[in-house]
């Protein structure tokens, strides 16, 4: 059973070599069992890191979710309130042309009341009269009548357009037409709009309490004027008591007047002689 | 409109105080910047004793009418760049034509309105 040295070395070399193949594959498998065990780790990281950051989108899609929320209630609120600015921003815009308006009136009606009791002339008077007809209400054709006491009638005192032509002797009897059924009722008839011409019909009793000292009759308008405002109707309403106060004292001024320079010159007669 | 001249030519001196009333409720005016003429003569001497941004007369006037005293302005005194408005009880679109055909900047029908006041002066001389 000798077997030859050559033969034994042979077969010592070989397990020698396969020795060394197991040892190689020995480390190769430690390498790869270490680098599985790295893998096993980083993947187990990794799927902490997943989970992490799929816990953190979650909150931040809440979060934003939240902020859209609360923004959108903003604009919400900013629309209504943008809304309601606006509104208050027409209602403001009204109620400055209402207090133009107003003004306008105030400024109308003051103009009109100061020139009528700056005056004692009762021409004067009669002639502020007229101009507030003609240039604040814009009367075409008018008249203003006074109360004679004496003859019960209505006297023609200021005018403007062809009454004066179509009233005989200038005078009206009480009851009689619209000018003298108003001075007897007290009552003012207006009628709406006015005609193509501007006709109108405006007939006002001028009144202090209950007494009619005088009637203003308004027969046409200016062209261009649609009919009576509402300012003019305030206008009118004035007149009816600050043109007859005023042209009252104008007249029981005068009269006095007149009555102390004939005294006057009655003394001063007397004085001489 | 501050500092700013007027003259205001107008017989009745009711309309006269509620023109002059009405311009000092535009921005900047004051009652003192206003100057009231009785007609075109006075209005005429006015213009030439002194210098104004803008005048509002009347038409219908005793002694020199509104449209006469337009055009003396205009050739007379050479004021060709002197802002005029018409304000006459006339609003006809023939009166209307007549009084710019004279040399009129503007015309407003009476009675007048704040609102178109505001707007006629304010388009003539800026606020």
């Amino acid at each position: 059973m000798a077997e030859k040295p050559e033969e034994i070395l042979k077969l010592f070399s070989k397990s020698e070599e396969l020795l060394e193949m197991f040892r190689k594959g020995r480390a190769f498998t430690e390498e790869l069992m270490y680098e599985n065990e790295r893998l096993r780790y980083r993947s187990v990281q990794l799927e902490r890191e997943k989970m992490d950051l799929s816990g953190t989108l979650v909150r931040e899609i809440e979060r934003i979710k939240m902020e859209n929320a609360q923004l959108t209630q903003k604009v919400e609120f900013f629309n209504s309130r943008f809304e309601q600015i606006e509104a208050e921003n027409k209602d403001f815009a009204q109620r400055y042309v209402e207090v133009e308006e107003q003004n306008e009136s105030l400024a109308n009606l003051y103009v009109a009341s100061y020139r009528l009791h700056s005056t004692l002339d009762p021409s004067e008077v009669v002639m502020c009269i007229n101009e507030i007809l003609m240039n604040m209400i814009g009367s075409e054709e008018f008249g203003l009548f006074v109360v004679d006491e004496e003859s019960n009638e209505l006297l023609l005192a200021g005018y403007e357009g062809e009454i004066a032509a179509r009233l005989e002797r200038g005078r009206v009897s009480f009851g009689e037409g619209l000018e003298g059924i108003v001075a007897q009722t007290g009552e003012a008839f207006f009628t709406e709009g006015a005609g193509e011409h501007g006709e109108v019909c405006a007939c006002i009793p001028l009144k202090i309490k209950e007494r009619v000292v005088g009637v203003v009759a308004i027969y046409r308008l200016l062209k261009h004027k649609g009919g009576l405002s509402q300012l003019d109707h305030k206008l009118l309403e004035l007149l009816a008591g600050h043109a007859a106060t005023a042209l009252v004292s104008s007249r029981l001024y005068a009269e006095k007047d007149r009555k102390l320079k004939t005294i006057e010159g009655f003394m001063s007669l007397l004085r001489v002689k | 409109m501050s500092g700013k001249a007027f003259l205001v030519v107008d017989d009745s001196a009711t309309f006269r105080q509620l023109l002059c009333m009405s311009l000092a409720r535009l921005d900047g005016i004051k009652e003192s910047d206003i100057t009231q003429a009785i007609d075109g003569q006075d209005a005429l001497e006015k213009v030439r004793e002194g210098q104004f941004d803008l005048i509002l007369t009347d038409i219908r006037m005793p002694n020199m009418d509104g449209l006469e005293f337009v055009r003396r302005v205009r050739t007379e005194l050479n004021q060709k760049d002197l802002p005029i408005i018409i304000i006459s009880t006339k609003g006809s679109e023939e009166d209307i034509q007549l009084g710019m055909s004279m040399g009129a900047n503007g015309y407003l029908s009476k009675p007048i309105s704040m609102a178109k006041l505001r707007e006629l002066v304010t388009g003539i001389i800026p606020e």
